[in-house]
């Protein structure tokens, strides 16, 4: 491999990182922001963007509604769903007097359940494809090529996660939110409403859930196993420290940029591998990631 | 002399598993148990080779339950790499057979000890975590080694799958379900036996100090971190021993069903029977491996009821199906 050859692969490399890890940010961002609030990680996560994907394609191609109708409609049916489950299904597990992984194994349940129900209603039988929000036109940036669609993701994902982190850091919803992440008791002392705040974080991850799935769904084939992307926005979550929200983001671009890198200069076998292996590598040596505090031992 | 007595006898009835009362003799469970002995003697008599081979496919199951039950139940310690070490000992006492023509005891023995060795090491690096990045670190191994088993084409035939050929002792060779089938009742029973044993020892003393608080079991004199990585490693041997187990009576072997599903199908049955009793992993594993192999022909309707069963059984019976019926017991019988 020559210099020049290198050169190549790294700019065209990084520039389809930076587009899809912009995604994977987005799933790490919802990850990580019902992890902060309720210790839980979410395992339904990866089946809310498949269910959400399926929702918008129902919209678009068998009801023919014009786009501008369809993403928002997507948008508030992912957070209902999600809002509506944390309020329905896993209060009473966390009333039900188990132990708190009983929250965690629920949300598998929640995914076990929308990939049967997809399946069932014949959507998820055969692997479909969703019709592109604009038609893609190819456009150089240096020597990397990239299509108008991938900006159109790239600049979509950065501005719903600048409003998240504006929401999360001058909003009174958003004040409570860190609120209840540190110290859930104090805050109810504080006069914040336990169940209504964690509604509204489990709507606004399924929300943002949504927003990762109308971006990603043109690029994909649409099956109802796509959920397992939400590996990356794990993968990125552990890199980011699983706590932190700006780590969150620079973790997803980071995934994406190593992805699509390990692809180019090794082998395309390899990039299922890639995630795993930043996974287990972070958590070896440094497991609060990036970003992440000092690692806290819990007292008796 | 007395004193001493009165001091031990608190202490020998809380060791025994809950549900036996050390008052008189536990007719009920002894009743149940000569019934499950029967029924295990007679059914190879009684039914068709596909009710055996599910039969047989029940007790890996089993097996595999008794070792997350191990790491989880009595530990407490969240590992999701199961179906890895499951998929290690089946391509361990295939290749084993395929290759040496080793007799199928040498064989399980190897599975189950690779199984083990790989879990100590892994343990020994992924225990340094806790909660929720020991879960992830070890689902991501989980993955990984499903790259492997499908990749890794010279050894294990990659995406084709790889075929077992006949377990063997010196002349004798299992060619049905039916002649595998003593042969996986005795492994299970023998593995059964070896929980029941472990539980009980300081050892299993050890497991559970460590699940209920592990700073207390540190400051009692448990090694916490070894306790840790011996519970791994037992459970990874419990998933080599039903590898080899699996390979007896099967033909065939693709990776596709050693993923984090298969992982997430054993946690499912070791939760719906209730998560830290070894009834609950036995009876969570036949009533959940027979409820699968119904839904067989229709896996949407089978996600559809995983799903429900795990989301309904978190909110109303957290602590499995025989907790839930001995609550709702005691509760009639105290009025």
């Amino acid at each position: 491999m020559t210099l020049e050859v290198a050169l190549l692969f790294l700019q065209q490399g990084i520039a389809s990182g930076l587009v899809v890890g912009s995604v994977y940010a987005l799933l790490a961002l919802a990850i990580v922001v019902i992890f902060k609030t309720s210790e839980v990680p979410n395992f339904s996560q990866g089946e809310m963007v498949m269910a959400a994907g399926y929702i918008a394609l129902y919209l678009l191609v068998f009801r023919n509604l014009p786009l501008w109708v369809v993403m928002p409609a997507t948008i508030l049916a992912a957070f209902a769903g999600a809002a509506l489950f944390r309020r329905l299904i896993l209060n009473q597990v966390a009333r039900a007097n188990g132990s708190p992984v009983n929250l965690v194994i629920a949300t598998l349940g929640l995914s076990y359940v929308l990939r049967g129900f997809v399946r069932q209603t014949g959507f998820g039988d055969t692997p479909r494809s969703f019709p592109p929000v604009i038609e893609p036109q190819s456009i150089m940036i240096g020597q990397a090529s990239v299509t108008t669609l991938d900006l159109v993701i790239l600049a979509t994902a950065v501005v719903v996660m600048a409003a998240f982190f504006w929401m999360f850091k001058y909003t009174k919803v958003g004040r409570a939110m860190r609120a209840v992440g540190m110290n859930p008791k104090a805050a109810q002392l504080v006069g914040v409403d336990l169940t209504r705040i964690h509604m509204i974080v489990w709507g606004l991850s399924g929300a943002i859930s949504a927003v990762a799935a109308l971006l990603i769904s043109p690029k994909v084939l649409m099956t109802a196993d796509m959920g397992s992307i939400v590996t990356l926005g794990f993968a990125a979550a552990i890199v980011g420290g699983f706590t932190s929200l700006p780590g969150a983001v620079v973790g997803g671009f980071l995934i994406g940029i190593i992805e699509n890198l390990v692809g180019l200069f090794v082998t395309s076998r390899a990039i299922v591998l890639a995630p795993f292996l930043a996974i287990m590598l972070v958590l070896v040596i440094r497991p609060q990631g990036l970003f992440g505090g000092r690692v806290e031992i819990k007292k008796v | 002399m007395s004193d001493k007595t009165a001091a031990m006898a608190p202490r020998s009835e809380a060791s025994l598993p809950a549900g036996w009362s050390a008052r008189g003799i536990p007719f009920v469970q002894i009743a149940l148990l000569a019934l499950a002995a029967a029924a295990l003697v007679i059914l190879p008599f009684a039914v068709t080779g596909y009710v055996l081979y599910i039969a047989n496919l029940l007790l890996v199951f089993v097996v595999l339950c008794l070792g997350l039950h191990l790491v989880i139940g009595e530990t407490g310690q969240f590992a999701l790499a199961h179906a890895a070490f499951y998929g290690i000992g089946i391509y361990t006492s295939g290749l084993a057979g395929n290759a040496f023509g080793w007799p199928f005891p040498l064989s399980m023995l190897l599975a189950g000890l690779i199984a083990g060795a790989v879990g100590v090491v892994i343990g020994a690096v992924a225990l340094r975590m806790r909660d929720i990045y020991l879960a992830l670190a070890t689902f991501a191994f989980g993955e990984a080694m499903q790259w492997v088993f499908l990749n890794w084409d010279r050894v294990t035939g990659g995406p084709n799958g790889l075929r077992i050929s006949p377990a063997r002792l010196g002349a004798f060779e299992i060619l049905s379900d039916k002649q595998a089938y003593p042969v996986v009742v005795v492994m299970a029973l023998l593995m059964l036996v070896l929980t029941i044993i472990i539980s009980r020892s300081r050892l299993g003393r050890a497991f559970r100090a460590v699940r209920e608080s592990e700073v207390a079991a540190m400051a009692m004199g448990v090694p916490v971190r070894r306790a840790k990585i011996v519970a791994f490693g037992l459970s990874a041997f419990y998933a080599g021993v039903a590898g080899s187990m699996f390979a007896t009576f099967s033909t065939y072997i693709h990776p596709d069903s050693l993923g984090f599903q298969t992982t997430i199908l054993v946690l499912t049955m070791v939760v719906v029977g209730g998560l830290g009793s070894i009834a609950g992993a036995v009876g969570g594993a036949i009533a959940f491996g027979l409820i699968s192999e119904v839904l067989r022909q229709t896996p949407s309707y089978q996600e559809i009821i995983y799903g429900l069963i795990l989301i309904v059984f978190m909110m109303y019976a957290p602590r499995g199906v025989f907790a839930f019926i001995r609550d709702r017991m005691g509760r009639a019988a105290r009025g």
